[in-house]
């Protein structure tokens, strides 16, 4: 037991204890605030500084993320305008093209029609005087063995002819003239 | 005293300090050595923390600093309106310190290192420190002239009433310290009275309670502490609260950031 006398034995009367133990603090807070809190304060900015520096990099990823995605659909809605333009641009020259190749069909037929029509109106007038020179000998050729006399007497021959001839043509008109009312139709 | 005869006979020790003189003066031999102890593991856990340090990858010490560093920055910060170079390291040292002196009285070394803030001569130390920066504080920021007048104000006739709660101050802050500390180690000593076969549950309960004691005891004197100097540069009269409120928006904005 230490020895106490009455007088300091009252705990809350303090005794030279005291003097040290303000010292002693005084020591801890200087070694505190001299050695162990700046590094403290320094490492705690540091990090603080990294985090936002961090955050910092992370906006502006997200910023240059954000005008990739808006010029990758700027341009893919140019590329569909693009696209629509050129289809339309197809449809109009598909139609043009339509259009001038039925031009040509028609004018194309319209030219193998007449130079037919032509061709055959030459035939029948080559026929026709075919048929005058050559039909007039023979039906008086045949005329003459039937009846037995001669036709020779060119008077005679030609007056018959004539009268044959036109008859045929009084026949090939009619002939003529329905065919181009049909053809007309 | 009534108590001695009973205490005697129960072998409790209270307020009784192993004792030395030097130059006529009396020292509590326990109380130094254990302040000293109590002293040199606060700087070995800086110092520990100091040798690791770093801003990318912090040890599990440096968090804990961090973290205390950090409370104690904000609260200064909200209190004062800005970092107090003086203040912040005193809250720090105040908090880490009485801590780990609290709980010295966990370990059970039979009265070889009482915690150091079981006596008043700590306590006192502690609180003459802070109250002494507080005013000191309080004149620079005020000035001589505001100084003197912040203890006529709302009204000259609440001087009395001012001068007492400067004054009632560092007693409170001391002795509530003191008190819980104290009580604790009382508290122990009882229980070490009990058979030994029912010693041990109310001592684990106890010491845990004393844990959380020491822990909140910490806390209120360096907060208060912190809330003393923010006193001090405001004043808590309605002059000063309307200073409060100018001040206000700095350090939320501070905190919004």
């Amino acid at each position: 037991m230490p020895t106490t006398n009455l007088a300091e034995s009252n705990f809350l009367v303090p005794n030279a204890t005291f003097f040290v133990e303000l010292f002693a603090f005084a020591l801890v807070l200087l070694v505190l605030a001299r050695y162990v809190i700046p590094p403290i304060n320094k490492a705690l900015t540091e990090r603080q500084e990294g985090i936002r520096r961090q955050f910092e990099e992370l906006e502006a990823a997200k910023a240059d993320a954000e005008a990739a995605e808006n010029q990758y659909r700027s341009q893919l809605v140019e590329a569909r305008h693009e696209a629509a333009r050129i289809r339309e641009e197809a449809r109009e020259q598909g139609a043009q093209i339509v259009v001038e190749m039925r031009e040509q069909a028609q004018a194309e037929a319209s030219r193998i029609t007449a130079a037919a029509s032509a061709q055959m109106d030459a035939e029948r007038q080559q026929v026709l005087a075919q048929l005058k020179s050559e039909v007039g000998t023979l039906a008086t050729d045949l005329a003459g063995r039937i009846v037995g006399e001669s036709l020779e007497d060119e008077a005679r021959k030609r007056r018959t002819v004539d009268r044959f001839i036109a008859e045929l043509d009084g026949h090939s008109v009619e002939v003529e003239q329905s065919g181009t009312s049909m053809r007309q139709r | 005293m009534i108590g001695d005869s009973l205490l005697a006979e129960a072998e409790i020790e209270i307020g009784e300090h192993k004792t030395f003189t030097f130059l006529n003066m009396t020292f509590n031999a326990d109380t130094i050595w254990s302040t000293v102890i109590a002293g040199l593991v606060v700087i070995g856990l800086g110092f520990w923390m100091r040798s690791k340090v770093s801003s990318t990858n912090p040890s599990k010490i440096q968090l804990m600093w961090e973290a205390l560093v950090d409370w104690v920055t904000v609260q200064v910060e909200s209190n004062l309106g800005r970092v107090h170079p003086f203040v912040v390291p005193l809250a720090i040292a105040l908090f880490v310190f009485i801590l780990v002196a609290n709980w010295f009285e966990l370990i059970p070394s039979q009265h070889l290192l009482p915690s150091p803030t079981a006596d008043v001569n700590l306590t006192y130390a502690l609180a003459l420190l802070v109250i002494v920066g507080v005013h000191i504080f309080s004149v620079r920021e005020r000035g001589l002239k505001g100084y003197v007048k912040h203890y006529f104000q709302p009204h000259p006739a609440m001087f009395p009433l001012n001068l007492i709660e400067e004054l009632v101050k560092p007693i409170t802050l001391a002795l509530r310290l003191f008190g819980n500390i104290f009580a604790g180690g009382i508290m122990l000593a009882i229980i070490g009275l009990l058979p030994i076969w029912a010693l041990w549950f109310p001592n684990v309960i106890w010491k845990l309670f004393d844990m959380f004691i020491g822990l909140i005891q910490a806390f209120i004197f360096a907060l208060l502490t912190i809330v003393y100097f923010g006193m001090a540069s405001a004043g808590h009269s309605a002059a000063g609260d309307e200073h409060e409120r100018a001040a206000d928006p700095q350090p939320e904005l501070s905190e919004a950031h």
